[in-house]
């Protein structure tokens, strides 16, 4: 369930940094390919009632059960798409899932020194490209819900 | 009392493996108690709403379980049930609105409660069983039990203290909510 982006640049010296670019409530975010397991369809959640900010469910997928990190919701946006999609990703307390918007990722090559500091603060990021006028972070998933 | 019931002073059963767990529904979840601490289930005619119990010359104070899971109360269901919980210092009971029976479980098929939840529903769960199609979650009855003026997490916890009083105020407050 993906499509390969035309935006490689390879030019020898530089090291590229293959990403996967995602949307949520329209919005495009990358995340390194190697931290990301699947992109599925979008199964039932099944809400955990607790305090933890943004971990708020569940979802069984075949035999395993994942926590549910809503960026959506810590984005302050929506879910775009009748038919959104899951993305399970690696993460240092075990693999978790994320609701995204229902359009398909795409996969990318960018190159390192395309890599800029990503100055927003509104979510963990390795670091941002620009791809036409929008600057798309990317996710430092592994410390999604790891704040302080 | 209904079949599940315990006689007081029986033996309780030995905990090895395979495990066994009451399934039970609050508020649209499926949760799951294991069986050992339970006492019996009574159902709605077998007690009052607003008063503790009294079983078998025992009193269980009851416990709104609801509220401590801050989970939206949707008031006394029908088919509601009580479930009479015990362990070496407490008794009390929880108000649940579906009994769905035993389930015998290997402990390799209980998974872990996943480590991204951080905050103090870590207390609450044990972990979790697959279940109908869903996940049911293994709920810690020594948490249940604990005296709730210790866990301030909640103001609304102090409505599960032992008092007709208290139990009329939860039942106030969620038909306020509802």
């Amino acid at each position: 369930m993906l499509r390969t982006g035309g935006n490689s640049q390879h030019h020898g010296i530089h090291h590229p940094w293959p990403v996967l670019v995602f949307s949520i409530g329209g919005r495009r975010l990358a995340a390194k390919t190697l931290a990301v397991t699947e992109v599925a369809r979008w199964s039932k959640s099944i809400p955990v009632s607790g305090q933890t900010p943004f971990v708020t469910a569940v979802v069984r997928l075949d035999h395993v059960v994942l926590p549910v990190f809503d960026l959506a919701a810590s984005l302050q946006c929506a879910v775009q798409g009748s038919h959104p999609l899951c993305l399970r990703v690696k993460h240092p307390l075990g693999e978790m899932v994320m609701y995204i918007d229902e359009a398909i990722p795409v996969l990318h090559s960018v190159d390192d020194s395309m890599i800029q500091p990503y100055q927003g603060t509104d979510l963990p990021a390795e670091g941002s490209y620009i791809d036409g006028l929008d600057e798309i972070p990317i996710l430092s998933v592994s410390k999604l819900g790891m704040g302080s | 009392m209904s079949a599940l019931a315990k006689q007081e002073g029986s033996g309780r059963s030995i905990s090895t493996s395979p495990q066994h767990f009451l399934i039970i529904t609050i508020c649209g979840r499926y949760l799951a108690l294991d069986a050992e601490p339970i006492q019996g289930v009574l159902t709605n005619e077998e007690a009052s709403p607003f008063q503790d119990l009294v079983v078998q010359g025992t009193v269980y104070g009851v416990i709104d379980l609801a509220l401590r899971l801050n989970l939206p109360s949707e008031g006394l269901v029908e088919g509601a049930r009580l479930v009479l919980l015990k362990n070496e210092s407490s008794r009390k009971s929880v108000r649940v609105d579906q009994v769905h029976g035993i389930l015998k479980v290997q402990k390799s098929q209980v998974l872990p409660f996943p480590a991204q939840f951080r905050g103090p529903e870590r207390r609450w769960y044990l972990g979790m069983i697959p279940f109908n199609h869903s996940v049911a979650l293994i709920l810690n009855i020594a948490w249940i039990l604990e005296d709730q003026i210790q866990t301030p997490t909640s103001s609304s916890e102090r409505y599960g203290m032992e008092s007709v009083v208290a139990a009329q105020g939860a039942a106030e407050s969620k038909n306020q909510r509802c």
